[in-house]
């Protein structure tokens, strides 16, 4: 009796709106991934069978292949270059240690359909060699095109995720270690491989993660150079057959590898924690190179800046400027606006929810802080695909469910109203990049002093006037940049886009890959360059390479 | 007539761990200063968190100016105490003045008394040509005095002091005791002071009690 009077004490210690609207957050970012997974238990379409026997080893058998070869590729080339560019010194060392991050800001299927072109028979790669040097080459030897050339984008498109955060551990906490080494006499090779390799490996695993679910979750690549892989499938498979069971069921199957990848990662990493030796760990000082070195670095760092981002862009704007007075018109500005609006409005849910979400975290007890934020994560690392069809088959069913309501209004029998409508698309974004916002939210709530709050509560000040009036105005920062990040990352979203958008719905992605699947390829490069630019915005609030950096 | 009874107070953090504080016994008389020496890591902190309602004791009874804060059935949060407290960093509001930090805990009092009443509390503290100043343009002992002034101003029935002086230079430190000192006597407040510097709590404080077992000075 005591006890029970005490928990119902305890519990009415929360205030109860922060946590309730935490909960449901949850529960509907969880809701199209239980809908997935519990497609395993129904009973299976027909069609399935059919997938199953004669399609499903070569989808699976494709998508391990992609995820292999562009991890192992995007490891060597990420590690290297962060290793180049914070152990040693070397001319425009510090124009690269940003510079080599910007691939990232072209989208994947850009880079396909671009590459593609430029290495084709016609294009200027093979056009220049025929026509100035007389240089024919034989098909298919330098063609970026099949599964070769879905490796080679993806790679040179995510590479930047192991550079990034191998980079980053190396300068803050690398330094202790390798310096002793350095003194004991250890020569760079072996340096190289016995000291910052075991030491940055939780680095590299954290980045190669990012870029195994990214590989996993495309659809663009992939089903432009026709490799099947899951994710392709999943969509071959709605629009191909409107077989939604079947294509659940897919998901499902994809959702069980993401899943078997994450507890691979986990089991890996369990023995191995490294911790910093000291909390205000020096930056690692780079070595001076000789002349030879020198020339060596800068080449390979030029070579992959050239080929991952400079050449690239520079085709695209070039196609731009040839098109650009065709393709710029008034239809253009109406799909700048969707791609903008559906963005801000979904990045403004997200940060609401985050907002909320994180300071309900901040005020519970540990473990259930620690459930609560994971689940608010969780949808970064399921690929769009499955999220895709996890929310049309949530919002088929709320249709099916609200079919009374719906022939009350006079929409007639089995009307397809949310599931038709720009809700489905917004909602999706929502559950897709929550962990982008969250996690922007909860950086900066761990830098707010957790004193602040318990000082304005002394003071008198309710839950929600602590937030308005001291949270919020520290907060504000951390929002913005999460925001923005998110609008960036929903403009260039393809795999989400293409499946839920509403009938004659069309943003600067889709209508992008659109053009290029249709081979309008000069067609597709205005969109594409603005999406470029648009996305150069993110790499610039990440790494902020003009030192603009507000105390 | 005592003015705030702790009865039998017991805390831990999980379930796994020790008791921090365990059956722990205090009363104070209205303007009465009482000190808590102790090591850090001895629950001193903590024992004023459970008084300010920023913790919830396993066991025990609170009463503050004849009102039962918290025991077995009660809890009254934090905000709905009139506790005030001085944290061991001050926590003043980065993004507020001086001025403003002080002003944030009179949402209760008519508009107009408001200017008023934060005058004279930087008055009180002698600050008033620091009101318009940003929290990082302050020294550590105008910290210090604004975070009392901040603390004050709502007229808790009782005020925490949590290692006032434990952010300040040593030289500081003398004259600054006799300055919170006389501050607190003047404004006549029921006081609990913890701290790890005996000095602290002799300058200061009528009486010390232990964590546990009451001691005399």
């Amino acid at each position: 009796m005591l006890r029970l009077s005490a928990l119902k004490r305890n519990v009415g210690r929360y205030e109860g709106g922060w946590l309730a609207i935490s909960l449901i957050a949850a529960a509907l970012v969880l809701l199209p991934i239980a809908f997935v997974l519990l497609s395993l238990f129904a009973e299976p379409s027909p069609n399935w069978a059919h997938v199953r026997r004669y399609l499903l080893a070569d989808y699976i058998a494709g998508s391990a292949m992609l995820v292999a070869f562009t991890a192992a590729f995007a490891a060597v080339i990420g590690v290297s270059l962060a290793w180049l560019v914070t152990g040693y010194d070397f001319p425009l060392r510090r124009f690269f240690r940003w510079a080599l991050v910007l691939p990232l800001a072209i989208p994947p299927y850009i880079a396909a359909f671009t590459y593609r072109t430029m290495t084709s028979y016609t294009g200027f790669i093979q056009a220049t060699l025929r026509n100035q040097f007389g240089i024919t080459v034989p098909p298919g030897t330098l063609e970026v095109m099949s599964e070769r050339g879905a490796v080679f984008i993806l790679t040179i498109c995510l590479f930047p995720y192991v550079f990034l955060i191998t980079r980053t551990y190396l300068e803050k906490q690398s330094a202790s270690y390798i310096e002793n080494a350095i003194l004991l006499g250890k020569g760079h090779f072996s340096i190289f491989f016995r000291v910052v390799l075991p030491v940055a490996r939780p680095a590299i695993v954290a980045g190669l993660m990012l870029v195994v679910f990214e590989v996993l979750g495309d659809y663009g690549v992939a089903n432009y150079f026709g490799v099947p892989t899951v994710s392709v499938a999943i969509f071959q498979t709605w629009f191909g057959m409107y077989d939604v069971d079947a294509a659940l069921r897919l998901a499902a199957w994809l959702m069980v590898i993401v899943i078997g990848v994450f507890a691979a990662e986990r089991f890996l990493r369990q023995h191995r924690q490294y911790a910093s030796t000291t909390t205000q760990a020096r930056p690692l000082s780079p070595r001076k190179l000789g002349k030879a070195g020198q020339a060596l670095a800068l080449g390979y760092c030029a070579l992959v800046f050239l080929v991952a981002f400079l050449i690239p862009v520079a085709q695209i704007a070039v196609w731009a400027f040839w098109t650009y007075e065709d393709i710029w018109s008034p239809a253009f500005l109406k799909l700048i606006m969707n791609s903008l609006t559906s963005a801000a409005l979904a990045s403004a849910i997200v940060m609401v929810i985050a907002v909320v979400t994180a300071r309900t975290c901040r005020s519970l007890s540990s473990a259930w802080a620690y459930g609560l934020s994971r689940l608010m994560t969780a949808g970064y690392a399921v690929p769009g695909a499955i999220i895709a069809i996890g929310v049309l088959a949530v919002f088929i069913a709320l249709d099916e469910l609200l079919d009374p309501l719906y022939r009350s209004l006079g929409y007639g029998d089995n009307a397809l109203v949310l599931s038709m409508s720009i809700a489905m698309l917004i909602f999706a974004y929502v559950i897709r990049f929550m962990a982008m916002g969250y996690n922007a939210v909860e950086a900066g709530y761990e830098k707010i002093n957790r004193s602040y709050t318990e000082a304005a509560r002394t003071l008198g000040r309710s839950q929600t006037g602590v937030f308005l009036r001291i949270e919020l105005p520290l907060l504000k920062g951390a929002v913005l940049s999460g925001f923005v990040l998110t609008v960036v990352e929903i403009i260039k979203e393809l795999p989400l886009t293409w499946l839920l958008r509403p009938f004659n719905f069309e943003t600067m992605s889709t209508r992008a890959y659109k053009y290029a699947i249709d081979e309008r390829i000069l067609d597709a490069s205005l969109p594409a360059l603005l999406l470029i630019a648009i996305s150069l915005i993110s790499v610039l609030v990440i790494e902020r390479p003009f030192g603009v950096r507000k105390t | 007539m005592t003015f705030v009874t702790i009865e039998n107070l017991s805390f831990r953090y999980s379930p796994k761990q020790p008791r921090i504080i365990d059956g722990f016994s205090l009363s104070l008389r209205q303007g009465e200063i009482v000190g808590i020496p102790g090591p850090s890591g001895s629950g001193k902190s903590t024992l004023l968190r459970l008084i300010a309602g920023l913790e919830v004791p396993e066991t025990g009874k609170i009463v503050i100016a004849g009102r039962t804060v918290v025991d077995d059935r009660t809890y009254v949060p934090a905000e709905k105490r009139g506790v005030g407290m001085v944290f061991q960093d001050y926590a003043l509001f980065p993004h507020l003045t001086a001025e403003q930090n002080v002003m944030f805990g009179l949402h209760r009092l008519p508009r107009q008394q408001r200017a008023g009443r934060v005058r004279e509390m930087l008055e009180l503290v002698r600050l008033t040509e620091y009101a318009k100043r940003y929290p990082h343009e302050l020294s550590g002992g105008q910290k210090q005095r604004v975070a009392l002034a901040r603390a004050l101003a709502p007229q808790p029935s009782l005020l925490l002091l949590d290692e006032p002086f434990s952010n300040l230079d040593e030289e500081l430190k003398a004259s600054i005791r006799r300055e919170l000192r006389d501050i607190l006597r003047q404004a006549g407040m029921t006081c609990i002071l913890v701290s790890h510097d005996r000095a602290d709590i002799e300058d200061i404080c009528d009486r010390a009690v232990a964590l546990g077992v009451p001691l005399a000075v």
